[in-house]
């Protein structure tokens, strides 16, 4: 009853936001404004597609489950590293390299903690993402560190085919990693081993690795998002922390957008622009961004609250 | 040459000795039953042939090879495959995902899920003749249906050898049925079968051999078919009933709690009981049997069906614990760590914890009222705690138990529900609990123990009920039973309706 209601009920409402935007604000609709949202939520969602393969591969429940609290932090360093080095005089390719490998490393790091020294995930990244905060501030001294590259330019600036470079990002992404996820061998076993370790296990599965892993997609997301962020802010900026509300609450919200109310990169993409659209709205009707910022929360409460009931519902 | 072959294994878990020079031997094409007491070292033996454990000594021979140590992935190449009591599939995954999942049949890189799906229902419908709607997901399946699944994916790794560790525990009569066949089907295709149940008529109608543990040790491998499951039952128990209950004298009066045609779906089917005024009941089952379950609903934690509780004539509508603490119903649960008691809190504040409101005084605790309840409770049941402030932790599980007793006990409520009150405390801490359940009834109070020790429920008990498989398979009194046949009787061996007709009988 509640599942059908879910999953029928987050279509209807997402286009029923839709909807009440373009009758109330005129542009809402246009190429223009559209193309505009999908690569404001290029950010978040890169953000957002880290979590959920940690979602998937941790398990869904908030405690004990997967979580990456440290997403946030991560993009904050990854982008201070970038602009730093970029700023340094490094090669171009070579300052991308270091700015995804950082990325990974500190995901190797959360997935060592949380598979090696059993840390719950949750004090894991959150002491994870201090620590990010802390190197963050060592680079950038707390300031905005202004930087320049033909990548950035490319990624803010750029089109093809009339859709923005950063749409492009976001949507490359999510491609890959929905063939990955949901398509492939290993995201299957990546399903197994988050929501019954147990079964993952009798069926000879080695699920610390899996767990590992997923925290490397998270580490790698984040590198990308940084670039992004880099591309759209000119630079490091401070205050990437900011963001860690919205991406828990675009991974949870999109559990409701997949048939079986699962954590899914197609599910989370449909989340990242419901979110856009919203903050997007709001600011073409002049209503303040603090609302989001609170209808955010209210988000993340109602689809925690609904998925553990369904979880309480479902288990014998 | 058998097909699996265990010799002499022998396994230690720090102090206790789980697996004394166990053997067991599974013929070709044969199924072979394993039979056991809880703690007898059954799951042991399963897990060291599923490479979980490595035994400390012995050898495991599969199909005339001998290997000292296994890896899981070793006995699944070499063709053994488990089913396990739980169904080990995700919830979320579609039938032909869980059926392939970490054997997937690809397409590329990717996961083939059109041809997955295919072959789950081509497979389903040749083995089982199971039609399931496309793009099923196992939480839309029955504990049956997963059943099925879970052999299905066995099956599908072409096993010489399938191991069923209890697998019926969650299933209906019907479902059982089913499971039965599909069992002597496979045999009769020529694998070897090795299946461990507690229920002892399946073991009976399907078994061409039962090796039965006890202690650790093989007792005895016999032939079902000359051997009756009374027999087998002896076999598992053999144990003498100790001096060491304690029995009080107590007259009987009225009935406390009356409980009429109590039924839960898939728990428990007409439970009819009453417990009285200064009497023991003791109360055991098999897991899955019901009587954990029926524990939950007398005290508001799960609610019934349909049926009815009635405490001292007064009907009960249990929609919480609290509404059963405040009618007078007390529960001592068998997860003392996690429920029993709150084992950072000191003595005095897990002794009165139940009994708060005859602490205060305009909403504040009067320390001295705690205090002297306190030492009284420390004094009367034997606590041995360095002082009335001393966190519970540090003591011993015996006396652990006796504060989750006291806390009720500071209470003086109409029935006691104690769920397993003696697991794992020691000897002279045990003696001491029957004492202290003993006085409950003599100071009026009804007493309903579940307990899966039958000589401690045949010692302390004025009457024993016996569910299986969600009924009351049996009734006893104290004296008139032993535990060779409360065991029949939970396992089934006894036909439930003539040992309930013959009790009534004879009283």
């Amino acid at each position: 009853m509640l599942e059908a209601l879910l999953r029928r009920g987050s279509v209807g409402v997402f286009l029923a936001i839709l909807l009440g935007f373009a009758v109330a604000a005129p542009n809402f609709l246009s190429v223009g404004n559209l193309a505009n949202v999908f690569s404001q939520s290029a950010i978040l969602g890169v953000l957002a597609f880290g979590l959920t393969c940690v979602i998937i591969g941790g398990g869904s429940n908030v405690v004990a489950g997967g979580l990456d609290l440290s997403l946030a932090a991560n993009l904050g360093l990854c982008a201070a590293v970038f602009s730093r080095l970029n700023n340094a005089g490094l090669e171009l390719w070579l300052t991308v390299s270091l700015a995804l490998a950082c990325g990974v490393a500190v995901g190797l790091i959360n997935g060592l903690a949380v598979v090696l020294l059993r840390l719950p995930p949750l004090l894991a990244t959150l002491a994870s993402m201090n620590v990010l905060a802390g190197l963050e501030l060592v680079l950038t001294e707390n300031t905005v560190v202004p930087t320049d590259s033909p990548l950035l330019d490319l990624l803010s600036g750029g089109a093809w085919l009339g859709v923005p470079a950063l749409a492009w990002v976001l949507l490359v992404t999510a491609g890959l990693l929905t063939l990955l996820i949901q398509h492939s061998p290993y995201g299957l076993r990546l399903h197994a081993v988050g929501e019954y370790p147990q079964a993952a296990e009798a069926a000879g599965l080695r699920n610390a690795r899996y767990v590992l892993s997923s925290y490397l997609l998270a580490g790698l997301c984040a590198a990308v998002a940084a670039l992004c962020s880099a591309a759209f802010f000119s630079g490091s900026t401070t205050g990437s922390g900011d963001m860690l509300l919205s991406v828990v609450a675009i991974a949870f919200l999109g559990v409701v957008f997949s048939r079986r109310l699962v954590a899914s990169i197609p599910g989370t993409l449909f989340a990242a622009l419901l979110i856009g659209f919203l903050i997007n709205g709001f600011q073409l009707l002049n209503v303040s961004s603090f609302w989001v910022n609170g209808l955010q929360g209210v988000l993340i409460l109602l689809v925690v609250a609904a998925s553990s009931a369904l979880s309480r519902g479902s288990h014998p | 040459m058998p097909a699996l072959n265990l010799q002499h294994v022998h396994k230690r878990f720090g102090a206790t000795l789980a697996l004394d020079g166990a053997s067991l031997k599974v013929e070709r094409g044969t199924v072979h039953g394993l039979v056991g007491e809880n703690g007898a070292g059954k799951s042991t033996l399963i897990k060291i042939l599923a490479g979980i454990h490595t035994a400390d000594a012995g050898q495991v021979s599969i199909d005339g090879r001998s290997y000292h140590r296994l890896s899981p992935r070793q006995v699944d190449a070499l063709g053994v495959q488990f089913i396990h009591q739980e169904r080990l599939l995700p919830a979320s995954f579609t039938v032909g995902e869980a059926l392939f999942f970490g054997h997937e049949l690809r397409r590329g890189p990717f996961v083939d899920r059109r041809r997955q799906q295919r072959e789950a229902q081509r497979l389903l419908a040749d083995y089982f003749d199971l039609q399931l709607p496309a793009g099923a997901l196992v939480s839309e399946l029955n504990s049956a249906e997963r059943q099925v699944l879970q052999i299905t994916r066995a099956l599908i790794r072409q096993p010489k050898i399938l191991v069923f560790d209890e697998p019926s525990v969650a299933l209906v009569k019907r479902e059982v049925d089913q499971l039965l066949r599909i069992v002597r089907r496979l045999r009769d295709q020529g694998l070897s079968i090795l299946y461990i149940s507690h229920y002892l008529q399946e073991i009976d109608s399907l078994c061409d051999e039962v090796t039965v543990l006890r202690n650790g040790r093989d007792v005895a491998v016999v032939e079902p078919r000359h051997t009756s499951s009374a027999e087998i039952a002896r076999l598992m128990v053999n144990r003498a009933v100790q001096e060491m209950y304690p029995k009080a004298r107590v007259a009987v009066g009225e009935p406390l709690l009356q409980v009429k045609s109590l039924s839960l779906a898939r728990r428990y089917r007409h439970i009819d009981l009453q417990v009285r005024r200064g009497e023991i009941v003791g109360l055991t089952g098999l897991v899955g049997s019901g009587a954990k379950e029926l524990f939950k609903t007398l005290f508001g934690i799960e609610q019934a069906d349909s049926g009815s509780i009635h405490l001292q004539g007064r009907l009960l509508r249990l929609r919480s614990p609290g509404q059963a603490i405040a009618a007078g119903i007390a529960l001592v649960p068998e997860e003392r760590r996690s429920q029993g008691i709150a084992p950072a809190l000191s003595v005095l504040e897990n002794l009165t914890l139940a009994g708060l409101g005859r602490f205060s005084r305009w909403g504040l605790l009067s320390r001295s009222r705690e205090q002297a309840e306190t030492a009284r409770l420390i004094d009367e049941l034997a606590i041995k705690a360095p002082g009335p402030h001393a966190a519970v932790s540090q003591l011993s599980g015996g006396n652990q138990q006796k504060v989750a007793l006291g806390k009720w006990l500071s209470r003086r409520s109409a029935v006691y529900l104690l769920d397993e009150p003696c697991v794992g405390v020691d000897v002279g801490a045990k003696v001491e609990i029957y004492r202290l359940i003993g006085r409950l009834v003599q100071e009026g109070a009804a007493v309903l123990v579940l307990s899966s020790d039958l000589p401690e429920l045949l010692g302390i008990s004025d009457r024993i009920l016996v569910l299986h498989r969600g009924e009351i398979a049996g009734e006893f009194r104290a004296g008139e039973a032993d535990s060779d046949r409360l065991l029949a009787c939970a396992t089934g061996a006894v036909p439930a309706a003539a040992v309930r007709a013959r009790e009534v009988e004879h009283a």
